[in-house]
C-alpha cells in the first residue's frame, strides 16, 4: 500500500515538536542566550597549507571589551578531536593544513568587538605546497601532511581471479564515475551556548548526533571528568551526518571556562562552509564483464577518495563505500581497492548515505551499460545477477537474510513508471528539444556502524513522580522525527495516550548512553529497547497497580490514563498513572542495554542488516539548454514495519531531495585548497521549484517469520539510489552517459536542429 | 543600544510596530531587521542561516508583505508594521497555515519553518486560490533542506482548503 496521509488513518499524527516548529515557540539552541554573555568567534588559517611562523595576539587582547583570546598554549588537555582518530587540532600549533583550520579564538562583549578582535591577531604563515589533489597526494614525492602519510585508509576485497575473470567476459565496460563535494547545507549553522555553572561544572548546549562522545571528547580536550560536563544536544536545525563531529564546542568551552561567564557561538554561514564536513569527493573506477548471456562474471573497482586535512570518520566513509560498489550481485570474480588521502581541501566526513551515495552511482550505472552493450532490458539484467535471499552479504559475511532485493525488485518492474518505459511508443512533441526518459536504481544498504566498531544501544522506561511515563533515550532529534516515532511507539505497543508520555532525550545528565543517532540506526534501537523493557515494565506496573488495588496483576492493563480492567475494554480507570506513582514501593524503572546487532565476521565495517531500495525515475531533458528536471519519482522501500508513516514518508522525500541535488546542482566548489562556494547563492540546494514531480513511497513491511531485529533504519536510503536512477534517465532520453556529478548541462546540450539544417546545407 | 549603534556612533531611533505592539529602539539606521528582532527584542522565531537573502529563513512581514530580515535595514522599517511568526499565531489556535503545516508534515527540524510559514501566509493574503506556478514561485526562496517539499506542497494545498472552509 502506497504511503501517505489517506493510507496512514490514526497512524498519521501531528508530530510532538509540531506546535513548537510552525509557531516558532521552540528554542533552538543557537537561539539561547544568557545575562552577561559573551560572544565568540574562531580566527581561521587564511592558507591551505603552511606553517605558523608566529602569532602575536597582544593587540586583540588589549582591545576594550575582549574578554579571551585563547591559542593552542591555552588547551589544558588533548590539544585535538577527532570521533575516530583524534588527529584534527583544536588550534593549530605548527602547520595549517586547510582554510578551516583554528589558530586562536576570541571572546567579547559583542559580536562587533569579537570580529575586531580577530582582525588584531597576526599571524605570520610560511607557505607550504598545497596538496589539492588526492591522487597528487598518495605520489611518493607529496609533500607529506602527517607522520603516517597521505593514505588515511585502505581497503581491499578479493575474490576469485578478476584477470582470469576478464578472459572470460564476452562483454566489458570500464567507466570512471566523479561525484561531487557535497554540502550538508543544514538551515541551523554550528553553534550554540556554553554555561560555566557555579558549582565548577561546565553546561554546553550546542547540536550534535551523540553527546556522550562530545562529551568524552571535550572532557580530553579540557582535562576535565566526563560527569564535569553536561551536553545538551536537541533540538537541531538539521544535521544529515554534518554535527555529529565536534565543530565549535571546543572554542565555546575553552572561552566559557577561561572567562567565567557564558559564551555564544553561531556560525556564519560562511564560516560553516569553510570549516564544516562535506560529503567525500570520489572517483571511482570499475571494469565490469559479462559472459554472453550477462551473468556478472568480474568486477573491479577502484576507489579514490578526497578525504581533506584530518581522519573525522573518512577510513569508516571508505569501509561503506568499499563495501556499496560491491552491492547487491553476484560476481565469480571481484577485486576492489580503495583508498582515502588526505588532502589540503576542505574536510570530508560523515554524510547521510555515508560513501554508500558514491559507490551506489558508480555500481548501478555499470549495470545500465552493461544491459545495453547486451541488448537486455536494465531490470532484467539486475534480476539476472541480483543475490539470492540466503546469500551472504557483500563481503561475504553473514546478515540477517529478508526478501528485500527481491521484492523491491518486483516492485519497480510493475510500478506505473516502469511498466510506462516498456510499453512507450514514440511521441512526437511540438517541442522537439525536451526529450523524457525513465531509469531506475537499485540498491542494499547497510544500517549501524557495522562489525568492529562499537555501537551500543539501550534505553529507559520510569514512572516520574507525577505520573508520566518517562521515556528515556540519549538519541537526538535533528528533524527526522525521533520523538514522534518514539511517541507512536509508545502508543501503539504499550496502550498509552499521547498525554500520558514524557520523552527525554538529548542531556547526557539524564540519559543513558544509547549510543549515536546515526547510520540509520535510532529508531530500530528505540524499537529493540521497547520490546526488551516491555515484559519488566509491564510487571512492576501492574505488580504495583495490583497491590493498591487488590485486583490480580493478570486482570489488569495498562491503557489511556492509567490502569483498567483487561476485560471489559473502555470501563471506568482503575487507578491513574499519577496515583501509582503516588503508591508505596521502590521506583517504577526499567533499563536495557545492548548492542546494535553484528554479523559474525572479523571485517571490519560489514553491516548485518540492510534496507533494500530501488527507484524509477522519469526525467526530462531540455537539450537546448542542458538542464534536467525529475518529473516523478517512485521509491520502493524494504526496512520492515513502518514506524511512523509520516515520518518514514518524510525521510523518503527528504533524503531524495538531497540525491536530486547531488545529481543536479550541487557541488562546493574549491581551487587550490580555497573554497569558491561560500554561501547559498552559488551553492544550489534544490528549491521547491525542483521539486514539482509526484515523489511515490511503497514501504514493503513484510519480513520473514521470526526475524527478531523489526525495522531497519531508512534514514539514508531515500538519498542513494536516486542519483543513478537520473543518469539512466538521462541516457534514455538524450543518450547521454552521464559519469560526472553534478550532470553539467554543456553534456547534454544538443546543437538546435535549425542549426543542423543550416549546417547541411553549409 | 545596539551595537552597530555603538560602532558607527549614528544614534538613530526605529520607531515600529512589532506584532501589535509599538517599540522605539535604539540602533543604527543600517542595523539588521533580523538582528533588531532577535537580539534586541528576544524574538527568535525568525532564523537566521545565509543572510544573503537566498534562504528564507529570517522571513518576516512588514506592512503585510514579505521580507528578508537579514537584508532589510531598520531605517527601512520606519513607521512600518512587522509580524514574525511570533504574531501570527491567534488567541483561537493556530493560523490554518500552521495547523496546515503540522497535519501534514511539513517540516521536520522546523528550521525553515518559520520563513515557511510567513511565505505561505504572505501567498494567500495576496492570492487565495494559488496555482502550482504561484506556489513553486512564491516559496522558492525559502529554502527547505529536510523536507524535499512534499510535505510543503501538501500543506500548502491544505491551508487553501483550510482558509475556505474557516473562511
Ligand atoms: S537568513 Fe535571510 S534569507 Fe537566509
Ligand atoms: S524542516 Fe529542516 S530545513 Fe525545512
Amino acid at each position: 500500500m502506497l504511503l501517505n496521509r489517506a493510507n496512514s488513518g490514526g497512524r498519521w499524527r501531528i508530530r510532538p515538536d509540531g506546535p513548537g516548529k510552525v509557531t516558532g515557540s521552540l528554542t533552538y539552541l543557537t537561539d539561547l542566550t544568557r545575562e552577561n554573555m559573551l560572544y565568540g568567534l574562531v580566527l581561521r588559517s587564511e592558507h591551505p597549507h603552511a606553517r605558523l611562523a608566529r602569532i602575536h595576539t597582544g593587540k586583540a587582547k588589549q582591545l576594550h571589551g575582549v574578554r579571551a583570546v585563547l591559542t593552542h598554549e591555552d588547551v589544558p588537555g588533548l590539544n585535538a578531536f577527532g570521533i575516530a582518530n583524534p588527529d584534527q587540532p583544536v588550534f593549530c600549533k605548527d602547520v595549517v593544513r586547510y582554510v578551516g583550520d583554528a589558530i586562536a579564538a576570541v571572546a567579547a562583549d559583542s559580536p562587533a568587538i569579537a570580529k575586531q578582535a580577530l582582525s588584531l591577531i597576526e599571524v605570520e604563515y610560511d607557505l607550504l605546497e598545497t596538496v589539492d589533489d588526492p591522487e597528487m597526494a598518495l605520489l611518493p614525492d607529496a609533500p607529506q601532511l602527517h607522520p603516517g602519510g597521505n593514505a588515511l585508509h585502505r581497503t581491499s576485497f578479493c575474490k576469485g581471479d578478476t584477470a582470469a575473470g576478464f578472459g572470460q567476459c564476452v562483454h566489458i565496460v570500464e567507466e570512471t564515475y566523479y561525484t561531487p563535494r557535497q554540502m550538508h547545507t543544514y538551515m541551523e549553522t554550528e553553534g550554540g551556548l556554553f554555561v560555566p555553572e557555579a558549582n565548577g561544572r561546565l553546561t554546553v548546549y550546542s547540536p550534535t548526533q551523540h553527546g556522550f562522545m562530545d562529551r568524552m571528547q571535550l572532557a580530553r580536550i579540557l582535562d576535565m571528568p566526563q560527569t564535569d560536563i553536561r551536553v545538551v544536544s536537541s533540538p537541531i536545525g538539521g544535521s544529515f551526518g554534518g554535527k555529529d563531529e565536534l565543530n565549535v564546542q571546543p572554542y565555546g568551552a575553552l572561552l566559557a571556562l577561561r572567562t567565567g561567564l557564558p559564551v555564544k557561538i553561531h556560525n556564519s554561514r560562511w564560516e560553516s562552509v569553510r570549516a564544516g564536513l562535506k560529503r567525500h569527493p570520489m572517483k571511482i573506477r570499475m571494469k565490469t564483464g559479462t559472459d554472453a548471456s550477462g551473468k556478472l562474471i568480474a568486477h573491479a573497482v577502484d576507489i579514490l577518495a578526497d578525504t581533506g586535512p584530518y581522519s573525522t570518520l573518512g577510513a569508516e566513509v571508505l569501509n561503506f563505500a568499499t563495501e556499496h560498489v560491491i552491492g547487491p550481485y553476484r560476481y565469480s570474480n571481484l577485486s576492489v581497492m580503495g583508498a582515502s588521502a588526505f588532502t589540503n581541501n576542505g574536510m570530508s566526513g560523515e554524510f547521510r548515505g555515508f560513501g554508500g551515495n558514491q559507490a551506489i552511482f558508480a555500481l548501478e550505472g555499470q549495470m545500465d551499460r552493461l544491459a545495453e552493450r547486451l541488448g537486455m532490458e536494465p531490470w532484467a539484467f539486475r534480476k539476472l545477477n541480483m543475490r539470492e535471499p540466503g546469500d551472504p552479504g557483500p563481503f561475504d559475511q553473514p546478515i540477517a537474510a529478508t526478501e528485500g532485493a527481491g521484492q523491491v525488485w518486483e516492485a519497480v518492474a510493475k510500478s506505473p513508471l516502469w511498466l510506462e518505459k516498456l510499453n512507450r511508443s514514440q511521441t512526437v512533441t511540438c517541442e522537439p528539444w525536451i526529450k523524457t526518459g525513465i531509469g531506475a536504481a537499485f540498491t542494499m544498504h547497510g544500517a549501524g556502524l557495522g562489525f568492529g566498531i562499537p555501537d551500543p544501544a539501550g534505553g529507559r522506561l520510569q514512572l516520574a513522580p507525577d505520573g508520566k511515563i518517562e521515556a528515556v533515550f540519549s538519541y537526538e532529534e535533528f528533524g527526522q522525527g525521533l520523538l514522534a516515532s518514539l511517541e507512536l511507539m509508545l502508543i501503539e505497543q504499550f496502550g498509552f495516550a499521547a498525554e500520558d508520555i514524557r520523552i527525554i532525550i538529548g542531556d547526557t545528565d539524564v540519559v543513558p548512553d544509547s549510543g549515536s543517532t546515526t547510520a540509520s540506526r535510532a529508531t530500530a534501537m528505540m524499537w529493540k529497547s521497547l520490546q526488551r523493557l516491555k515484559e519488566p515494565f509491564l510487571e512492576q506496573m501492574l505488580g504495583r497497580a495490583s497491590s493498591v488495588l487488590g485486583i490480580p496483576a493478570d486482570l489488569l492493563r495498562l491503557s489511556e490514563g492509567g490502569i483498567r480492567l483487561k476485560e471489559n475494554g473502555e470501563a471506568a480507570l482503575q487507578l491513574t498513572y499519577k496515583e501509582l506513582a503516588q503508591a508505596d514501593g521502590a521506583e517504577i524503572r526499567c533499563d536495557t542495554s545492548f548492542h546494535f546487532p553484528v554479523s559474525s565476521t572479523d571485517r571490519v565495517g560489514a553491516h548485518f542488516m540492510y534496507t533494500y531500495s530501488a527507484v524509477a525515475v522519469k526525467a526530462e531533458v531540455n537539450t537546448l539548454t542542458g538542464r534536467v528536471k525529475v518529473l516523478e519519482q517512485f521509491h520502493a522501500v524494504a526496512a520492515g514495519p513502518v514506524i511512523n508513516p509520516q515520518g518514514f514518508l518524510g525521510q523518503i522525500e527528504g533524503g531524495s531531495s538531497m540525491a536530486l541535488g547531488f545529481a543536479l546542482t550541487e557541488e562546493a566548489l574549491m581551487e587550490k585548497g580555497f573554497y569558491v562556494t561560500r554561501n547559498m547563492d552559488t551553492y544550489l540546494v534544490p528549491t521547491i521549484a525542483e521539486h514539482r514531480g509526484k515523489v511515490t513511497v511503497l514501504p514493503i513491511e513484510e519480513l520473514p517469520a521470526g526475524d527478531e531485529y523489526g525495522p531497519r533504519g531508512i534514514g539514508e536510503v531515500g538519498s542513494v539510489t536516486v542519483a543513478p536512477a537520473i543518469a539512466a534517465a538521462i541516457r534514455d532520453a538524450a543518450g547521454v552517459w552521464v559519469s560526472r556529478l553534478p550532470v553539467n548541462p554543456l553534456e547534454l546540450q544538443d546543437v538546435p536542429f535549425f542549426l543542423k539544417e543550416g549546417g547541411d546545407r553549409g | 543600544m545596539n551595537e552597530h549603534a555603538v560602532r558607527l556612533g549614528t544614534p538613530y531611533k526605529l520607531s515600529c510596530s512589532v506584532n501589535g505592539s509599538r517599540h522605539e529602539i535604539e540602533t543604527a539606521p543600517s542595523a539588521r531587521l533580523l538582528s533588531i528582532l532577535r537580539d534586541d527584542l528576544a524574538l527568535t522565531g525568525a532564523k537566521r542561516s545565509c543572510e544573503i537573502g537566498r534562504c528564507g529563513a529570517c522571513m518576516v512581514l512588514v506592512d503585510g508583505k514579505p521580507v528578508n530580515a537579514c537584508l532589510t535595514m531598520a531605517y527601512q522599517c520606519s513607521g512600518k508594521s512587522i509580524t514574525t511568526i511570533e504574531g501570527l499565531s491567534t488567541i483561537n489556535g493556530n493560523d490554518p497555515v500552521q495547523l496546515a503545516f503540522m497535519e501534514e508534515g511539513g517540516f521536520q527540524c522546523g528550521y525553515c519553518t518559520p520563513g515557511m510559514v510567513i511565505s505561505v501566509k504572505a501567498l494567500l493574503e495576496s492570492s487565495p486560490d494559488p496555482s502550482d506556478d504561484e506556489i513553486a514561485e512564491a516559496l522558492s526562496g525559502n529554502i527547505c533542506r529536510c523536507t524535499g517539499y512534499g510535505g510543503i506542497w501538501r500543506a500548502v494545498k491544505r491551508a487553501v482548503e483550510g482558509r475556505r472552509s474557516s473562511g
